[in-house]
């Protein structure tokens, strides 16, 4: 995770965050780099071009003094002359080179006619040139020194005269006694004297071959050095022009590329955020963005483009599906409310009758459920009681209990006895069940006047009896089958007596199949043990331990199926 | 929710006889599952046997889907169901399921 958003930086911090100034600094490095390379390249290019050119003009030099002396004058008899009184010496006499006595070994050498022809053509080439010196010479292979023969050169330092040697070192020997006329005889050394120097030669040709004779030309490559330095200087500015230039228009090119579009994508983000924020529906920051970069920014553009179509869209319907919900839970809400007050639910019930006391509830599993209890005084001295659950939950079960409970009052209500009731509500049902949809249904009709009980079961739970003074107990009546699936079945009704005191239990299958987190079931052994317990109470104290009894054993484990219960208390007919 | 709340169906089919083994529990959660697996696989067969060994607890909507093959089994063939343990008895006995099912 980065350590802040963009949303917290300041301004500048967003500037070094910067993708140009990073392509700037790699550009500037990267030509740097290359400028160098370049440069060295280009220095030795330049060093070989030019000491080439020094060289060529040297040796095209010592060619064509060659080619002159060639013409006009056969210098064969000097050379000779001046190689045998060389030969002549001895190494000591040798030795003594650069004193007066020395030279006296080569007297009048330099009195020659064709010693002062020959200086004096060497004379003209050297004038005429930018080379050092050119002069005749003789490699002597046995002494390894050049001997020189003529040089034109009069200063005191650097000319020689005839007889006069310098030591020759092995390679530049072999180099120019060896040659075999191919390319420009040459040789480069860095003498004490002269510094870089290169030598060039063209041999003359003398018919004792053991004389190699030479037209020399020697020109120094220290100018180069010069040269190089003006060079280099100018190289260096055009390089780092060329550099900060190049610079320049990669990081324009990179801002105007790839940089500036990012920001403007960075920025619709910001943007759509807060729209987002502010609630503002619609946007379109991405699709405005309009990029045309035609590579990766481009795409990423379009992402976002369609990213924010999507969401919209998919917001939209979230929205629509959010106010479906919404007005379903309303309805619901709604439905549930119906269902409750479609059961007797103002208790006491029935205040201005002293022969019975009677409380029922119903706690549906789901919003609206498909259990339901009735009660309702058919005429003055009759009490029908309904306990009815309907297979399956929610709507659907709601709506089939609904209907249920009408056709069971209607029916009741026009005086017809227990198993005419749920014969009848079982056709009506079945006539139009397409769902399979069923119902269990105990109903009851209690005579005010003596407690008699008239009943009948079509597949319901067991009705708890509790004779006066006695304890709760299942009474096991005789069951019909469920009402809904089956046209023109036949129910069976039976009578009990309730003496004053008594009372009757009515539940549905919710109370003793209620499961804890063990998967243990609820039972009518804890229900009677619960009821036993408060055998003393009032119907609604009863309800209210079972349904607290319940709640305790069920614990943390969701409510799966509807609660619902009634409890009656006979308590004997109106004195009076 | 309880993570052990459901029901294996286990199919069988032999010909034209489907044996549907059920195991867990059959209750409004799991009673749509059983009603779409026996929908879609109830033409052909003739004998339809529910084995109800491992069967823990049967609701109303289970009873529901029972009561909708039954119908559908009834005229074109049979059904029965074994392995009826004691609270599914007591279940079928209050609900007076036990006048409209073959219970072996």
């Amino acid at each position: 995770m980065p350590e802040k958003s963009v949303r917290e930086m300041g301004e500048l911090e967003r500037l070094h965050h910067s993708l140009a100034a990073r392509v700037f600094h790699a550009v500037m490095m990267g030509a740097a780099i290359l400028g160098l390379v370049a440069l060295l390249i280009g220095l030795g290019a330049y060093a070989y071009a030019m000491a080439n050119q020094f060289i060529g003009e040297s040796f095209g030099l010592a060619r064509s003094t060659n080619a002159v002396l060639e013409k006009a004058l056969d210098v064969e008899p000097l050379v000779m002359e001046v190689m045998d009184r060389y030969r002549s010496l001895s190494e000591e006499e040798r030795n003594t080179m650069g004193e007066e006595s020395y030279n006296e070994f080569f007297s009048g050498i330099e009195e020659r006619e064709d010693y002062q022809t020959l200086r004096a053509i060497l004379k003209i080439f050297l004038d005429s040139s930018d080379v050092n010196d050119v002069y005749l010479g003789v490699y002597d292979p046995d002494t390894k020194a050049l001997v020189y023969i003529c040089d034109p050169d009069d200063s005191e330092e650097y000319g020689f005269l005839p007889g006069e040697w310098e030591e020759l070192e092995e390679r530049e020997l072999n180099k120019f006694i060896t040659w075999d006329g191919e390319g420009k005889l040459h040789d480069t050394s860095n003498t004490d004297a002269y510094g870089w120097m290169c030598t060039s030669g063209m041999p003359v040709a003398i018919s004792d071959k053991t004389v190699h004779c030479f037209v020399l030309s020697d020109i120094t490559l220290s100018e180069i050095a010069g040269s190089l330095k003006h060079f280099i200087l100018q190289y260096a500015v055009a390089i780092i022009i060329a550099t900060v230039l190049l610079g320049v228009i990669l990081t324009r090119h990179m801002k105007k590329n790839l940089v500036q579009p990012i920001n403007a994508i960075a920025g619709a983000a910001e943007q759509y955020v807060a729209d987002r924020k502010n609630g503002v529906e619609d946007t379109d920051h991405f699709t405005r963005l309009n990029i045309r970069t035609g590579d990766e920014i481009e795409n990423l553009s379009l992402v976002f483009a369609d990213m924010e179509k999507d969401l919209a869209e998919y917001e939209e319907h979230l929205t629509t599906i959010t106010a479906e919900k919404e007005r379903i839970g309303t309805e619901l809400a709604l439905a549930t409310r119906l269902q409750a007050d479609m059961l007797p639910n103002i208790f006491p019930a029935f205040p201005e009758r002293v022969e019975f006391d009677i409380f029922a509830m119903m706690e549906p599993a789901k919003e609206v459920g498909g259990d339901f209890y009735d009660f309702f005084l058919i005429d003055d001295d009759h009490l029908g009681m309904v306990m009815a659950d309907v297979s399956g939950k929610g709507v659907p079960a709601a709506l089939f209990m609904m209907a249920t409970k009408i056709i069971l009052a209607n029916l009741a209500m026009v005086g017809r006895s227990p198993k005419e009731v749920l014969e009848g509500a079982n056709n009506a049902i079945c006539a139009n069940n397409r769902e399979e949809m069923f119902v269990t249904v105990w109903f009851g009709i209690l005579e005010l006047s003596t407690g008699k009980v008239t009943a009948a079961n079509a597949g319901h739970e067991y009705p708890v009896l509790k004779p006066a003074g006695g304890n709760y107990e299942l009474y096991k009546d005789k069951h019909g089958f469920v009402i809904g699936s089956m046209e023109g079945l036949k129910y069976q009704q039976y009578e009990l007596l309730l003496t004053p005191g008594a009372r009757l239990f009515l539940y549905t299958d919710g109370v003793p199949e209620a499961t804890n987190a063990e998967n243990q079931m609820f039972g009518t052994e804890r229900m009677l043990e619960t009821l036993n317990a408060h055998a003393g109470a009032s119907p609604e104290e009863a309800l209210q331990a079972v349904r607290k009894a319940v709640s305790d054993f069920v614990g943390g484990a969701p409510q799966f199926d509807d609660l619902t219960m009634l409890c009656l208390e006979y308590k004997g007919p109106e004195k009076g | 929710m309880k993570e052990d709340i459901v029901l294996t169906i286990h199919k069988d089919q032999d010909g034209d006889a489907l044996k549907v083994t059920l195991e867990g529990r059959l209750d409004t959660m799991t009673a749509p599952e059983l009603e779409k697996e026996l929908k879609g696989s109830l033409d052909d067969v003739r004998e339809l046997t529910f084995v109800l060994t491992d069967l823990e607890y049967i609701s109303s909507a289970g009873l529901r889907v029972l009561l909708m093959a039954q119908k559908t089994m009834s005229s074109k063939g049979s059904m029965k169901v074994t392995g009826v343990n004691d609270l599914v008895r007591e279940i079928f006995e209050v609900t007076g399921f036990t006048e409209i099912l073959t219970i072996e």
